[in-house]
């Protein structure tokens, strides 16, 4: 039974160490949303290192063997998963949240951008995954995920139903709206699967003279200097600003200053980034293979949904760009549509819960 | 330098090993490093549970993050400490000590109870003594924990002491009339022992208590003795108080009380002597023997209702005394030059 400091919750989801990233903040908002409504929450982040992929398996046999039943005799009333492999920790009352698996083993395999199946082992811990999923997730009381997305993937690839839960970004009420100024906004970590390469080949194709800052912290110092000599190379560098790591403050600073926002990743889970720009009152351009985004961005009403070609997204470009009234109109149309899906953090806390 | 602090934790529970993890991360970070605390949830029973866990912190690989080398590990807690790595040091704040030294202590002892415990005794202690000896330095907190480790595990450690957090902050005020124990209420920190003292004393005294209990049978245990004993209105159990209310009630106090059982090293002597107040402590209380000089900065009771009692009384009745041990006490600390910048040095 609860006592008058409500449920103790444990928080599990796994960490790289050193990347702090969209997980990170999922993580902290659902502790302080469930502190909010009263309980005791605490996050257990099990570091994970993916390669070479034998490591996969020790991590998952390490979560196997955690016990978080309970505390110096006193139950632990709910726990919280998250990600792979913390969400195979076991536990009598354990809900998941999917955030995603781990992608590598399902529709990222034999992406050019991942390498799980270029291992001689890489079948075999592919198999193991997926049947650690497949059997381990349904021992679960209840399974969400955190976008329609995540949870067709989970239904397609392990035949598990997993209910879509939509949570907010951090700081949702803060993000405000100014007068669109001559940039799009691109802010995301400088990684290849949220493809900054793509946006800057796009970049050298448009006819009208786009502007493109990016900013985000880069996983990979060499992508981003693959991403910079691309910009060199096409010379377009002038029309492209980095402004590498920026305070929460300035983003939303950005957010609220921009055209519209850029977010072409490959099959995004869920992003925080259309949420912001919708709260921001500005069109997002997406891709049709972006994943996530699609669940939100309606295209020609909200934003504009591209083939991930330079061409298709270059065109998508100039046309906000030419038509700037146009522009504010579908950003304030993304705003009302935020405000229609009822994204809030009591509705999760009570789902996850119930 | 990319540095990772692995300790181990019970999920709810905060106490000054969470507190050192944490100081440690930020003296890291203060001192240009990038310092990141890796903490693994740890659950010690039944005892089969623990070989489970140690094998988990085994399976972890905290050599390199996307592609980028990790510096250095540095070890707190077990299980954690034991967790692989080719640029590791210790810091060892303690073993598993039910496994050690407090494996027959009546008032911690748990292992000892089950059919397996002396089987996952063993794998505690050969675990620690293969595995220890994999880092490239052993520290411990303190010389209490390095003599255990000598003693049980034949490894030697060098002593490196750590100053309490918000150093700075402790100041001293003239004492009233209460004495004050801050600690988790937990067997080990014997707040139950101070309750029978209490009823012994010959003066009126008074003890205020701070501090969460680890759980609400600890806490039990302790409201059913003040009772029965009939002690009521000399106690005051405070519970959790605020960083700055806990400093205000070291600097207004008569002395400290802190007789644990074989502490570890203990930030409530530190606390007690930057806040320029004696300390009562027990010839069996391990760390605080480190720094309270009986006569001197405290006093060193045997570790029985009646030795507590005469000591609480001494102080209570010659309180300019205690006022002078109180300073003797701070002029000590200052002496020891203990600094996370001398800490940060020795661990890289």
């Amino acid at each position: 039974m609860p006592n008058k400091h409500g449920l103790r919750i444990l928080i599990a989801t796994v960490r790289v160490p050193f990347v702090n990233g969209g997980a990170e903040i999922h993580a902290e908002g659902l502790c302080r949303a469930l502190r909010e409504a009263g309980h005791q929450a605490e996050i257990i982040a099990i570091p994970f290192k993916w390669y070479p992929p034998e490591r996969i398996l020790d991590q998952m046999l390490a979560c196997r063997l955690l016990d978080l039943s309970e505390t110096v005799g006193v139950a632990v009333d709910r726990l919280i998963g998250l990600k792979f492999p913390a969400y195979l920790i076991p536990h009598p009352r354990k809900v998941i949240w999917l955030l995603h698996q781990h992608r590598q083993a399902y529709d990222l395999w034999k992406h050019p951008l991942d390498d799980l199946d270029r291992y001689p082992n890489g079948d075999e811990v592919r198999a193991a995954i997926v049947r650690a999923d497949t059997e381990l997730i349904p021992q679960a009381l209840h399974v969400f995920a955190n976008s329609r997305n995540v949870a067709g993937r989970l239904e397609k690839f392990c035949g598990v139903q997993a209910a879509p839960l939509y949570h907010p970004p951090r700081d949702a009420t803060l993000f405000h709206t100014l007068p669109a100024e001559d940039f799009l906004y691109f802010p995301s970590r400088i990684n290849p699967l949220k493809r900054q390469d793509l946006v800057i080949e796009a970049l050298a194709q448009t006819r009208l003279p786009v502007k493109v800052y990016f900013s985000g912290s880069a996983d990979e110092a060499t992508f981003e200097r693959k991403c910079a000599a691309l910009a060199q190379k096409h010379g377009c560098a002038n029309r492209v600003q980095w402004l590498g790591t920026v305070s929460e403050e300035k983003k939303r600073d950005l957010y609220a200053r921009t055209l519209g926002v850029l977010f072409p990743p490959i099959d995004e889970d869920y992003g925080y980034i259309t949420l912001e720009a919708m709260l921001a009152q500005k069109p997002v351009i997406t891709c049709a293979d972006s994943g996530g985004p699609l669940e939100f961005v309606i295209e020609r009403q909200t934003g504009i949904v591209a083939e991930p070609t330079p061409e298709a997204l270059a065109a998508a470009m100039d046309n906000l760009w030419a038509d700037r009234e146009r522009a504010r109109q579908w950003g304030e149309a993304g705003r009302q549509r935020y405000d229609s899906l009822h994204i809030d953090w009591g509705h999760v806390v009570e789902k996850l819960l119930a | 330098m990319k540095v990772l602090v692995v300790t181990s934790g019970v999920p709810f529970i905060r106490g000054g090993a969470e507190i050192l993890a944490d100081n440690l991360c930020q003296a890291l970070s203060a001192a240009g490093h990038a310092a990141e605390l890796i903490s693994i949830p740890f659950k010690h029973y039944p005892p089969s549970r623990i070989p489970d866990h140690i094998l988990a912190c085994r399976l972890l690989d905290l050599t390199e993050t996307c592609g980028v080398r990790i510096d250095r590990v540095i070890g707190l807690k077990f299980p954690a400490y034991l967790i692989p790595h080719p640029n590791k040091v210790i810091w060892l704040l303690h073993q598993h000590r039910t496994a050690y030294e407090l494996w027959n202590q009546p008032i911690a002892e748990d292992l000892i109870h089950y059919p397996d415990g002396p089987a996952v005794r063993e794998a505690i202690r050969q675990a620690d003594r293969e595995l220890i000896p994999e880092a490239k330095a052993v520290y411990a907190q303190c010389q209490n924990v390095a003599n255990r480790l000598r003693r049980y595990s034949g490894i030697d450690a060098e002593p490196l002491y750590s100053p309490p957090a918000h150093v700075g902050l402790f100041y001293n005020r003239t004492a009233g009339d209460y004495f004050f124990f801050p600690s988790r209420v937990t067997g080990v920190k014997r707040q139950s022992l101070v309750i029978e003292a209490l009823a012994r004393c010959r003066e009126r005294t008074l003890v205020r208590f701070a501090g969460e209990p680890d759980s609400p049978r600890e806490l039990a245990a302790c409201v059913e003795a003040i009772r029965q004993l009939k002690v009521e209105d000399r106690v005051e159990w405070l519970g959790l108080v605020s960083e700055e209310r806990k400093r205000d009630l070291y600097a207004n106090c008569l002395g400290v009380i802190f007789p644990p059982v074989d502490e570890d090293y203990g930030y409530v002597t530190l606390e007690a002597m930057l806040s320029s107040k004696p300390v009562i402590t027990c010839s069996d209380s391990g760390g605080p023997l480190e720094f309270v000089v009986d006569g001197q900065t405290g006093l060193v009771a045997d570790s029985t209702p009646e030795s507590l009692a005469r000591a609480m009384d001494a102080l209570w009745a010659g309180r300019r005394g205690a006022a002078a041990m109180g300073e003797a006490g701070w002029a000590r600390y200052a002496d020891l030059k203990i600094s996370w910048e001398h800490v940060v040095e020795t661990l890289l």
